[in-house]
């Protein structure tokens, strides 16, 4: 029999899991474009104070789970801290730069994240999104080019893994903010 | 602080600001604020749908390239209040983000950011891990085989 505290955290993760399916299926095509196809979102974490710190992501979507996967670096790591005091986040896909959509809907996404304390180097676990990375900003390749680089930033390549479960998702058909957002409300929205 | 919005405020067309609505909830939008010198306030029109709630905010404002990158940012702390259907942003701290401040600019953040990963290890106990650059460097090649000639001393 599982002890009480670890038979919650399967009971919770049971829950996400069955809550992103649900949000997997409401969301339409046009939506999942843009989280498919944008290069950053603004990601929002809650500071000690209370005050929303936003700043750009590459977020990856996985809709076989309906989640979010993004990384930080160590060397940034208050966005983790801020998770792991207040799970409350939120990514706006605002600015289609490089996407290749036409006229795409602006979209928020408000939800729950989790930032476990493991420092990641490794690329197996995330080749998929590494290529993706360097594919869409070849450039980025640079902070790993000489010796003196790599010694330099390799903090950079120490990171942090944090996954979004959606809990409600708004859009602004075109991006236009003068009408009012459709809504996709998650089971335990509040 | 003033003066560090003035200047770099002007060089983006729009801005993301972020509150919070009335669950306490993070909640974002893209706006075009507008400076008013005299109060040392940002004016920001409300649009319909919009949930913001009086409070803590902050204003980000970034930019990037097709190919992801000449990547700028900065960030700035304040609170936003309601006055005649207008959002009042009263700033608190201006927070540089990437690409502010030039080379020096650049060698500063890289350096605090590094000082930081080292902090974050000491504090749990770990030691400094390696980078796989080898195998970094394959998946650079395999995404881009092109534009990425190889570098001198790889594999270190």
């Amino acid at each position: 029999m599982l002890p009480a505290a670890a038979g919650t955290r399967y009971l919770e993760h049971v829950m996400a899991e069955v809550l992103a399916r649900s949000v997997a299926i409401s969301i339409p095509a046009e939506v999942e474009a843009v989280f498919q196809e944008f290069r950053t979102c603004e990601f929002t974490t809650l500071a000690r104070d209370g005050t929303p710190i936003t700043w750009p992501m590459l977020p990856f979507w996985r809709p076989e789970t309906g989640q979010f996967m993004t990384t930080t670096s160590i060397g940034l790591p208050d966005k983790v801290f801020n998770i792991r005091r207040d799970p409350r986040v939120s990514l706006l896909f605002s600015d289609p730069t490089g996407s290749g959509l036409d006229n795409p809907p602006t979209v928020l996404v408000q939800g729950r994240a989790a930032a476990p304390d493991k420092v990641n180097t490794s690329i197996g676990a995330y080749e998929k999104e590494v290529k993706l990375v360097y594919r869409r900003q070849p450039s980025g390749a640079m902070w790993s080019s000489n010796p003196l680089l790599r010694w330099y930033f390799d903090w950079y390549f120490m990171r942090l893994e944090i996954t979004i479960t959606p809990t409600r998702i708004l859009w602004w058909d075109r991006g236009d903010l003068s009408a009012s957002p459709r809504v996709v409300e998650g089971a335990d929205v509040g | 602080m003033w003066a560090e919005i003035r200047q770099y405020l002007r060089l983006y067309p729009s801005a993301v600001l972020s509150g919070r609505d009335s669950t306490g909830r993070p909640f974002s939008l893209r706006c075009e604020p507008e400076l008013d010198d005299a109060a040392r306030v940002l004016r920001i029109a409300s649009p319909r749908g919009v949930e913001l709630v009086h409070g803590p905010a902050s204003i980000l404002c970034h930019s990037h390239n097709l190919f992801l990158w000449n990547l700028h940012s900065f960030l700035v702390r304040g609170t936003i209040e309601l006055a005649d259907g207008t959002w009042l942003f009263r700033p608190v701290r201006f927070v540089p983000g990437i690409g502010v401040g030039g080379l020096p600019g650049m060698i500063r953040f890289a350096t605090s950011k590094r000082r930081t990963a080292k902090h974050y290890l000491d504090r749990r106990g770990l030691t400094r891990p390696k980078i796989p650059w080898a195998e970094l460097r394959a998946i650079q090649v395999e995404a881009n085989p092109l534009p990425n000639p190889p570098h001198k001393g790889e594999g270190i």
